[in-house]
């Protein structure tokens, strides 16, 4: 019985390949295909029926399968299109089966649908797995490109180092950042540590306890903390926030908050030229002629 | 187990270096006050570097040491607190708020000395 339904199917695939693409087409409104040429479309519909027809024949699932759902995952063409796919490809089979046979009662209805599941549900688990498992292939390495990027400590001279902080802070990320700086202190033996919090777009009560941990656990190691580049909206928010944020100095910008850094290790920028006195003796010389 | 405290000039040194369990760091308390009493010492540094664990009583007791040496007129600073007991007490909301810490045992000493000079 199950034989002959599939045989019916194989048999007439032309005829299905031909109303699914019909169907499938009316569909094309859809906004992932916007962007998508007609014959792209046209040979990947082709294409994707064929590989269907080919996983049903091989009694399950063949590897055109896994090829075709890697190459449209490379490609960059959505699930929805997939999930599309199949759902017209049930209900044009469905139809089309129950079109060919004279006799249909409750019994054979269930029994179709039952078999025309069983060729389409494993298809589509595969397919979501698939694209779910490059999803998370993906999520993993930008994590751990993140993790990389959120917590770096620049040495800048001796005793002064400098921890530049920029996108959204989160729990996780605090601990990381935490556990950067201290054994950043310890390592590069910095007196002052100026963190740059220009980057943080939003400093929340969460962030901002965060920071005010780590800046106390650097302060118990021994070293001093500055937290620089505060923005006035910053300013603002911190202060409409009630957070207290006195415990150690705050500056506006990194080049103020170094040069803070460099008086608390009794160091102080010299120019080596003065241009004021150049300019004057530029205009006393041309005087002299 | 009792823990050396060392004399240079009018500084006392002292290097912990075992993990401190509760009687051990009374007994430190004890002593160090003593010490301080003998020689008149105007400044303490305690280093920490070799100490791994700090919970909650012996955190309170080093910062009771800090005051208690405060009233009798030496300056103490604690030195080479590492990252994770830092991190810990951090956690444990323990601030230590009022302790001067320096990074390891020669900025120690430089700092009391300024501190002394003020």
């Amino acid at each position: 019985m199950n034989k002959k339904i599939k045989n019916v199917v194989l048999d007439h695939s032309d005829a299905i390949v031909k109303m699914w693409l019909e169907e499938f087409d009316s569909n094309k409104e859809n906004d992932y295909t916007a962007t998508i040429s007609d014959e792209m479309f046209e040979s990947t519909n082709r294409e994707f029926v064929n590989v269907i027809f080919s996983s049903i024949e091989n009694q399950g699932l063949s590897t055109d399968l896994d090829d075709f759902s890697e190459r449209l995952i490379n490609l960059g063409w959505p699930l929805s299109y997939l999930t599309d796919g199949m759902q017209v490809f049930r209900r044009v089979i469905t139809d089309y089966i129950l079109k060919q046979s004279d006799k249909v009662d409750t019994d054979y209805f269930s029994e179709i649908l039952r078999e025309v599941d069983g060729w389409v549900d494993p298809i589509i688990n595969r397919l979501i797995n698939e694209y779910s498992g490059s999803w998370e292939h993906i999520v993993s390495l930008q994590r751990v490109a993140l993790q990389e990027l959120s917590a770096p400590l620049i040495p800048v001279m001796e005793n002064i180092t400098i921890m530049p902080l920029i996108g959204t802070i989160d729990t996780e990320r605090a601990k990381l950042i935490m556990e950067n700086l201290l054994d950043g202190v310890i390592k590069h033996n910095a007196e002052v540590v100026l963190i740059d919090i220009t980057g943080v777009p939003v400093v929340d009560t969460m962030v901002a306890h965060h920071i005010i941990q780590a800046a106390e656990a650097v302060r118990l190691i021994g070293s001093r903390c500055i937290l620089v580049g505060i923005r006035p909206e910053i300013a603002q928010t911190i202060v409409n926030l009630g957070i207290d944020l006195g415990k150690f100095p705050t500056k506006s910008s990194l080049r103020k908050g170094f040069e803070t850094a460099l008086e608390l290790t009794n160091r102080r920028i010299e120019e080596t030229q003065n241009n004021d006195e150049d300019i004057e003796k530029l205009i006393d010389s041309l005087d002299g002629e | 187990m009792r823990i050396p405290i060392l004399k240079l000039h009018n500084y006392l040194l002292i290097s912990i270096q075992i993990d401190l369990d509760d009687q051990t760091a009374i007994q430190f308390q004890e002593d160090l006050l003593s010490k301080i009493h003998e020689n008149g010492a105007s400044g303490v540094v305690i280093d920490l570097t070799s100490v791994d664990i700090i919970d909650s009583f012996i955190a309170k007791v080093l910062g009771d040491v800090v005051t208690m040496s405060d009233l009798m007129g030496a300056k103490v600073v604690l030195t080479g607190i590492q990252p994770a007991v830092a991190m810990t007490l951090i956690d444990l909301g323990i601030h230590m708020q009022d302790v001067p810490t320096a990074l390891d045992l020669e900025q120690g000493l430089i700092k009391l000395r300024q501190e002394l000079e003020e």
